[in-house]
């Protein structure tokens, strides 16, 4: 009976080393690209079975020529184009510093509050007051920076250039 | 009763400031400030204030702050160099070409927005925060879409980069300058023009520094080459524009010469490994801006 026993154990103890071995050695990339979508094969014209955000981690199973094949922390296995993943997570401990410093500046939170979405912010109309830049140019930086192009345009438009992932 | 509460007061913020300072946290710096100003010691108050503003002169510049930032040196770049060209087309078209590019560039997780400035000179510029800006004249030089991609990729990499937020924390002309955000968010719009002053005659008048320059050279063409432009593309341009400028030496203030430019974008393209060949795209950039020019 103790012989048995002691084969299991032996036995478990190598599944558990080999399991430990194998993830460890498990490369791991992440998503650089602000966007990126995992195919079911290796061409622009396999279908999208996932997508994926930016700094998302994924373990590379295999590589091709210009396609990689991934699988995500949640079991979906398919292939991403080389230039949307890095071996290096992307450095945000710098942004993280800045958020940090830019909460002990702040003493005013509607000054800084982001502008993405509504336009020119306070401190450039103050700005702009203060140097006599006139409407029309205020008016420039307020439509370019809420101007927006959907990513499935952009998309679109790299399929038609034949750029990217759609080169081939 | 009233010297219970102010030592209760001062006992709590300086509770306070030892979190504070083991911490680094700003919403406790905030808490003992109230605390000592609510106990009636100023002092106290402003001296706990003044370490949150050195702590936060020495972080980086923040997000929200450089949107502000890029949005003020945005506006100078569009008032000195004629305003935003009006073509809606061609607007859009180098919106696609400069946000494809940017796509799989260092910094992908920001917004990058493109404007034509309506201006003859051949220039290109980058405010914080993705503003990007080319001349009509420049577009005139291009003659296809690779090399306006390697130009738009060049002025990506000054924004991942943070080029101009490191000249601003560096700068020792300009008073405040590692607090922008400080400057006016303590309602001190004259400090936040000097920075944007001092930026803006850095950016348009001076130059940036060489480095960062051929740094920006070294990246843009990476990261078009990237989308699948062809990387030779920018040497052409580049030679082009040797031709067209010669020995300006008003361009040869603000921008390294040629011939070392175009070294080291050949020795990027070695190092980094860059695979020759790639899109030219010349007909669709003819297409898309012939007339509009």
């Amino acid at each position: 009976m103790r012989q048995p026993i002691r084969w299991c154990m032996l036995l478990a103890a190598g599944l558990v080393g080999l399991v430990w071995t194998s993830n460890a050695l498990a490369e791991i990339a992440y998503v650089t690209a602000k966007s990126a979508q995992i195919r079911s094969g290796k061409t622009s014209l396999d279908p999208v079975i996932a997508n994926l955000k930016y700094g998302q981690a994924v373990e590379v199973i295999s590589r091709g020529e210009r396609w990689v094949q991934v699988q995500t922390t949640s079991g979906t296995k398919g292939w991403i184009y080389d230039n949307k993943i890095s071996s290096s997570r992307p450095t945000d401990a710098d942004n993280e510093l800045a958020s940090l410093g830019q909460r002990f500046r702040r003493s005013d939170p509607s000054v800084t509050a982001s502008a993405g979405a509504r336009g020119l912010d306070k401190a450039s109309e103050e700005y702009a007051d203060r140097t006599g830049i006139t409407k029309p140019h205020r008016d420039a930086v307020d439509r370019m920076t809420t101007y927006k192009i959907p990513d499935e345009d952009v998309q679109e438009f790299l399929k038609t250039g034949r750029l990217g992932e759609y080169a081939q | 009763m009233r010297n219970n509460g102010t030592s209760a007061g001062l006992l709590a913020a300086l509770g306070c400031v030892a979190l504070f300072s083991l911490s680094g946290c700003p919403e406790i710096q905030r808490v003992a400030e109230q605390a000592a100003r609510q106990s009636g010691d100023e002092r106290l108050a402003r001296a706990i204030h003044g370490t949150g503003q050195v702590i936060g002169g020495l972080l980086p510049i923040g997000p929200e702050e450089e949107e502000n930032i890029g949005q003020a040196i945005a506006l100078q770049v569009i008032a000195r160099y004629g305003g935003v060209y009006g073509n809606l087309d061609l607007t859009r078209y180098v919106n696609l070409v400069g946000k494809g590019v940017a796509l799989t560039c260092d910094r992908a997780n920001m917004e990058y927005r493109f404007a034509v400035l309506n201006h003859d000179s051949i220039n290109a510029f980058a405010a914080p925060s993705g503003y990007i800006f080319v001349t009509r004249g420049l577009l005139n030089a291009v003659q296809n879409e690779a090399e306006l991609a390697a130009v738009l990729g060049h002025e990506i990499g000054h924004v991942t980069q943070k080029h101009i937020l490191d000249v601003i924390q560096r700068s020792k002309q300009i008073s405040g300058v590692a607090e922008a955000g400080l400057a006016y968010a303590s309602r001190n719009p004259d400090a936040f023009k000097n920075v944007i002053d001092g930026a803006v005659k850095k950016l348009l008048d001076e130059g940036l520094d060489q480095g960062k320059e051929l740094e920006s050279d070294r990246l843009g063409v990476v990261f078009a080459s990237r989308v699948g432009y062809d990387p030779s593309a920018y040497l052409t341009f580049l030679n082009r524009l040797r031709q067209i400028k010669g020995d300006d030496r008003a361009f040869f203030k603000t921008h390294p010469n040629f011939s070392n430019r175009i070294n080291v974008v050949q020795n990027a393209l070695r190092v980094q490994g860059v695979r020759p060949g790639g899109a030219l795209l010349a007909d669709r950039f003819s297409q898309r801006s012939s007339g509009k020019l």
